[in-house]
C-alpha cells in the first residue's frame, strides 16, 4: 500500500505540484486557472490538487486523502469508485451514473462534479495510478522543488514521520494527520500548525464505512424477520377470527 | 362538480407546464446551469424534496395495507385504494424527478446490473423499484376491471395478501434506509440531525406521517366531491333534515355533526398521531444519547428550525387529534394531517438540506427551474390522481357526477344573444393555460436569459466626434453633463497638457479616457490589473512551464510568506516612465485604486469652478446646476447621491 508524506513546514506555496497535476491529467490550465480564483479551496473538476493557505506562511497541499476505508467507496451504489491495491481511491466513468452521493458523503469535500458539462462525471486526484503502474511516483510528487512531498509505502512513510517529529525536537506537531483518523489515509501530513481547516477530525474518529456497513449488511434478515412476523402476526388474528366466528356459530346453533 | 375543480386543476396545469419547461432546460442546458447546486451542496430540491421527502410521505400504501391486510381492520379497508394510489403515484412521481437528478440519466439502469450491496443507496434504488412494481400489481386490479379482463382481476385478488406482505417489508427497508443515507455525513450532518438513530426516526416518521397524509387526501378530496361524507350535511341539508323529523339531536347540535367517514378517519388519526408520538420520544432519545441538546441550546437558528420541525410534525398534530374540544372535528383532522404531512417534508429538507450548510460554508437556494420541476411533478401526480378518482371508483363514496361535465361548452349567453364557446373540455383548457404558462416559464428559466454576467465596467459616455467637448454620463445613467474638452485643452496648454488631468500616460496613448480609471459612478474602482501584470511578466522574464505565470509570483512579492497586496513592490518601482503620480503623491501606496467617478470630476470640476466664479464674481457658477441642470431633458434628478454619498443616484 503505497502512499505519499507531506511536510507541511517545508511547502513554499509555488504550486508547482498543481501545474505537474493539470499537465497529467491533461486538464485545461485556462480553467484550472480560473477555478483557483472562483473557489474557496481551489479545487474543482478542472483543479484536482490545490494548495490553500492554513496560516500565515503555511501552505498545504491537499486532494484525495486516498482512505484505508473510503465511505465513497462504500457509498457509490454502482461500484464506481474503488480502492487499488496500490493505495489509490479511483474513479470509473464508465459506471457512473450521476448520483453525487460521494460527494454528499466525503468528509473532506474531494470528489467534484462537471456542473458545466451536459454529461457530467465526478473528477479527482488518482494518484497517478497510471504512473504507479509504471514504476513511476506522482506527477506532483515528481515535481515538488522543495521535496514537501515524499512517495513511498505507507508504513515506511508512517515510521519516517514519527522519526521526523522525534528528531524536530519541536520543529513539529506531535501527531500525524491521517494515521488514525477515519481509519487511517494514504497520504500523511506533519505540520508545525493544526490541520482542522481542511476538515480533519479528532485522531479518534472511526472510519465511516465501520458505521454503516455492520448496519446493512442485517439487511436481508430484517426483510425476512419483518416478512415472517407480519405472517405470524397474520396467522394469529385470522385464527382468532375464525375461531370467534365458529364459536359464534356454536351459539346460534345450541 | 366538474366546477369545484376547475380552479384546482387550472393551478396544477400551469405548474406541471412549468415543469415541464425546466425539464426540458436541465437535460438540453445541464444541471450546473439549471440548479443551484455546487460541490460543496451537491444534493438539493429534487433528491431531498422529491425524493426523500416524496418517497416517504407515501407509505400509506403500506401502512394501510398493514392494518387492513395483515390486522384484518376492515374498517379501514375504504382508504385502501386512495393509500395504494397515492403510494403508486408518490414513488412515481420521486422516481421522475431523480431522473433528472442524477448527471446522466440515461445510465439509470446501471444499478441493476452494477451492484454495490455496501452501499444504502444501492438498497434503497432496489427497494424503490422493487416496491413500485408491487404498487403497479396493487393497483392494475382498478384498471384491469374496466378493461374486464376479469381472471387477471381474480388471480390478482387471490395474490393480494402475499403482494402486500412482500410491499411491507420492502417498505420496512427503504425508508429505514433512506436515513441510513445520511450516516456516512457524521462529519458534514449538523449534530442537531445527526444520530445513529436516524433509520429508525426516518421509518416512524414516515409511517405516522404517512398515515395523516392519506388522511388529508381523503379530506380535500371530500372537500371538493364530497363534502357530506366527511364534513357532514351543510346547513341548509341540516335544516331540511330537521324539517323532516325534529328532535334528531346528533342533527341539531350542529357543528359536531360530522360525515359518517369521520369516526374511521378520526381512529386512524389516532393511530397516525401515535405513531408520531413515538417518534417524538425517539427524537428526544437521539438528542440525550449523543449529548446534541447542547446544540438545540445554542439558540443557533438550526436549533429553531429543528423545533418548529418537532412542533408542526408530531405536537400540534397530537394536540388537534386527542384534544376534546378539537377531537372529531373535519376541519381540525384536516389541518392536524396537513401539519403533520408538511412536518415531514421539513424534517426531510432539514436533515437533508438545511442541516448541511454549517459544513458547506454555503447556503443553497433553489433555482426557479428546480422550484418548478420539484413542484411540476407532484402537480403532474396530483392530476393523475384526480383522472383515477374521477374515473374509477377509489373513494368508495365518489358520485358518478364527479365527470358528468359535457364534453363540448357551447351555448348560448342570454344577456349578449350570441352563441359563445366556454372552455369546458380539460384539453382546451390546458392549450390556454400553456399559451400564458409555457412562454412565461421559458422566459423565467432560460439559462442563457439568467447567467450571471461579471460585473460591467460603466465607461464614460462617448465624445463628439470633433472633441470638442465630452458628455460625461458615469454610469449611463441618461444623467450627463457637458465639458468643454477642447476649451480646456487650450486654457491649459494645448497638446502637452494632457497628462495635467489624465495622470497616466499610457505608452502609445496621450489622452487616456476617463474611464479607464474612474469606472463607477460612487464606487471605488480597482485599476490594478492582476492578471495582466502576471502574464506581462512571464512574457518579459521569459519565464517557461505549463504557467509560466506561476514562477513570476515572487519576480513582485518579495516579501516571502503570504502573497498579498501588502508585501507587493510599490507600482512606482517598475511604472516611473508612465505616471506623473510621484510628484503628486509621492510614495504612496494609494495608486491601485481609483476614486468614483464622482468624486473625481467633483474634486476636479466644482474646484475650480469655485475659483473661477470668485474671479469672475459670478457666485452662480459653482451651483450644481451650472452643469447638472444645462441639459434638459437629462438633468439630474431630485434626490440624486449627493457628493461623497455611497449609493448610485436613481
Amino acid at each position: 500500500m503505497m502512499g505519499i508524506l507531506v511536510d507541511v513546514t517545508k511547502c513554499t506555496g509555488c504550486e508547482r505540484c498543481v501545474e505537474a497535476c493539470i499537465e497529467e491529467n491533461d486538464l485545461d490550465p485556462v480553467k484550472a486557472q480560473v477555478d483557483r480564483a472562483v473557489t474557496k479551496d481551489g479545487l474543482s473538476a478542472n483543479r484536482f490538487l490545490s494548495v490553500p493557505q492554513v496560516a500565515e506562511g503555511r501552505f498545504v497541499r491537499m486532494s484525495c486523502m486516498h482512505c484505508l476505508e473510503p465511505i465513497c467507496v462504500s457509498a457509490c451504489l454502482v461500484g464506481g469508485l474503488t480502492k487499488s491495491p496500490e493505495g489509490p481511491v479511483v474513479y470509473d466513468p464508465e459506471k457512473c451514473i450521476g448520483c453525487r452521493y460521494c460527494m454528499l458523503a466525503c468528509p473532506f469535500h474531494i470528489p467534484r462534479y462537471q456542473w458545466g458539462d451536459t454529461t457530467p462525471l465526478v473528477r479527482k486526484c488518482s494518484m497517478c495510478l497510471q504512473r504507479l503502474q509504471h514504476g513511476q511516483v506522482p506527477a506532483c510528487v515528481e515535481a515538488c522543488p522543495e521535496e514537501v512531498l515524499k512517495f513511498g509505502d505507507r508504513g515506511a512513510l508512517l515510521k519516517e514521520a514519527h522519526d521526523l517529529i522525534a528528531a524536530g525536537r519541536g520543529r513539529y506537531l506531535p501527531r500525524v494527520w491521517g494515521e488514525h483518523e477515519f481509519g487511517g489515509t494514504s497520504v500523511l501530513y506533519i505540520s508545525d500548525v493544526d490541520l482542522g481547516v481542511m476538515g480533519w477530525p479528532e485522531p479518534a474518529a472511526e472510519s465511516i464505512p465501520s458505521l454503516t456497513e455492520p448496519l446493512i449488511a442485517k439487511t436481508p434478515f430484517i426483510g425476512l424477520g419483518v416478512m415472517s412476523s407480519l405472517l405470524g402476526i397474520n396467522w394469529v388474528i385470522q385464527r382468532r377470527i375464525r375461531l370467534a366466528g365458529e364459536r359464534e356459530r356454536e351459539g346460534r346453533s345450541s | 362538480m366538474m366546477e369545484r375543480t376547475r380552479g384546482l386543476k387550472d393551478l396544477l396545469w400551469a405548474l406541471a407546464l412549468a415543469g415541464l419547461v425546466a425539464g426540458g432546460f436541465r437535460l438540453w442546458f445541464g444541471l450546473g446551469a439549471t440548479t443551484a447546486l455546487t460541490d460543496h451542496v451537491p444534493w438539493g430540491l429534487w433528491k431531498i424534496f422529491n425524493m426523500v421527502a416524496g418517497v416517504a410521505i407515501s407509505t400509506s400504501g403500506f401502512t394501510v395495507g398493514f392494518l387492513v391486510y395483515v390486522l384484518g381492520l376492515e374498517r379501514f379497508r375504504p382508504l385502501m385504494k386512495p393509500a395504494i394510489l397515492v403510494a403508486f403515484l408518490g414513488y412515481g412521481c420521486s422516481c421522475l424527478a431523480l431522473l433528472f437528478d442524477i448527471g446522466l440519466p440515461w445510465r439509470f439502469w446501471h444499478p441493476f446490473l452494477m451492484w454495490n450491496e455496501h452501499s444504502f443507496l444501492f438498497e434503497v434504488f432496489w427497494c424503490v423499484s422493487l416496491y413500485f412494481t408491487v404498487t403497479t400489481i396493487e393497483l392494475a386490479p382498478l384498471v384491469l376491471e374496466r378493461l374486464r379482463a376479469e381472471k387477471a382481476v381474480r388471480f390478482l385478488h387471490r395474490i393480494a395478501f402475499w403482494v402486500v406482505v412482500v410491499g411491507i417489508s420492502l417498505s420496512s427497508l427503504h425508508h429505514s434506509s433512506l436515513g441510513s443515507l445520511f450516516l456516512v455525513t457524521p462529519q458534514r450532518l449538523h449534530a442537531l440531525w445527526y444520530t445513529p438513530l436516524l433509520p429508525l426516526l426516518f421509518i416512524v416518521s414516515a409511517m405516522g406521517a404517512g398515515i395523516m397524509f392519506v388522511i388529508l387526501v381523503r379530506i380535500l378530496h371530500a372537500h371538493w366531491y364530497d363534502r357530506e361524507a366527511v364534513f357532514g350535511p351543510t346547513r341548509v341539508e341540516r335544516e331540511l333534515i330537521l324539517m323532516r323529523s325534529p328532535g334528531r339531536k346528533e342533527v341539531e347540535e350542529g357543528a359536531r355533526a360530522a360525515g359518517p367517514e369521520m369516526p374511521m378517519l378520526t381512529a386512524l388519526a389516532s393511530i397516525g398521531t401515535g405513531i408520531l408520538a413515538i417518534w417524538l420520544i425517539l427524537q428526544v432519545v437521539a438528542l440525550a444519547m449523543d449529548g446534541s441538546w447542547q446544540a438545540l441550546l445554542a439558540g443557533s437558528w438550526e436549533s429553531w428550525l429543528y423545533g418548529v420541525e418537532l412542533f408542526v410534525t408530531a405536537a400540534l398534530p397530537l394536540l388537534l387529534v386527542w384534544l376534546p374540544a378539537t377531537r372529531g372535528s373535519p376541519t381540525a383532522m384536516g389541518v392536524a394531517a396537513f401539519s403533520a404531512s408538511a412536518g415531514l417534508m421539513l424534517n426531510r429538507m432539514n436533515v437533508g438540506i438545511f442541516g448541511y450548510f454549517r459544513d458547506a460554508g454555503e447556503i443553497y437556494f433553489p433555482t426557479l427551474a428546480e422550484w418548478a420541476l420539484s413542484l411540476g411533478v407532484v402537480a403532474a401526480a396530483a392530476l393523475v390522481f384526480l383522472y383515477f378518482t374521477e374515473s374509477m371508483p377509489i373513494f368508495r363514496s365518489t358520485r358518478e357526477e364527479g365527470r358528468a361535465a359535457p364534453l363540448f361548452g357551447v351555448s348560448f349567453d342570454s344577456l349578449s344573444r350570441v352563441w359563445y364557446r366556454a372552455l369546458r373540455s380539460g384539453v382546451e383548457r390546458a392549450t390556454v393555460i400553456g399559451v400564458f404558462v409555457l412562454p412565461l416559464a421559458w422566459a423565467f428559466m432560460y439559462p442563457p436569459f439568467h447567467r450571471e454576467e461579471a460585473p460591467a465596467v460603466t465607461p464614460a459616455f462617448g465624445m463628439d466626434v470633433a472633441r470638442t467637448s465630452l458628455r460625461i454620463d458615469g454610469n449611463r445613467g441618461g444623467v450627463d453633463t457637458e465639458f468643454p474638452h477642447a476649451e480646456h485643452k487650450e486654457r491649459l496648454g494645448g497638446d502637452s497638457s494632457c497628462v495635467t488631468c489624465h495622470h497616466i500616460s499610457l505608452p502609445g496613448d496621450e489622452t487616456t479616457p476617463c474611464s479607464r480609471c474612474h469606472r463607477h459612478l460612487v464606487e471605488p474602482t480597482l485599476i490594478f490589473d492582476h492578471d495582466l501584470h502576471v502574464a506581462k511578466v512571464a512574457e518579459k522574464e521569459e519565464l517557461k512551464g505549463v504557467f509560466p505565470e506561476n514562477h513570476s509570483c515572487v519576480l513582485c512579492h518579495t516579501g516571502g510568506g503570504s502573497k498579498t497586496a501588502a508585501n507587493a513592490k510599490p507600482c512606482l518601482e517598475c511604472h516611473k516612465e508612465d505616471t506623473r503620480w510621484e510628484e503628486e503623491y509621492g510614495e504612496s501606496d494609494e495608486l491601485s485604486w481609483a476614486v468614483s467617478y464622482l468624486e473625481a470630476m467633483h474634486t476636479n470640476c466644482a474646484d475650480c469652478h469655485a475659483e473661477k466664479a470668485e474671479e469672475a464674481k459670478r457666485p452662480g457658477l459653482g451651483d450644481c446646476a451650472t452643469c447638472h441642470g444645462s441639459l434638459s431633458p437629462r438633468v439630474l434628478p431630485a434626490g440624486a447621491a449627493p457628493r461623497g454619498s455611497t449609493s448610485p443616484p436613481a
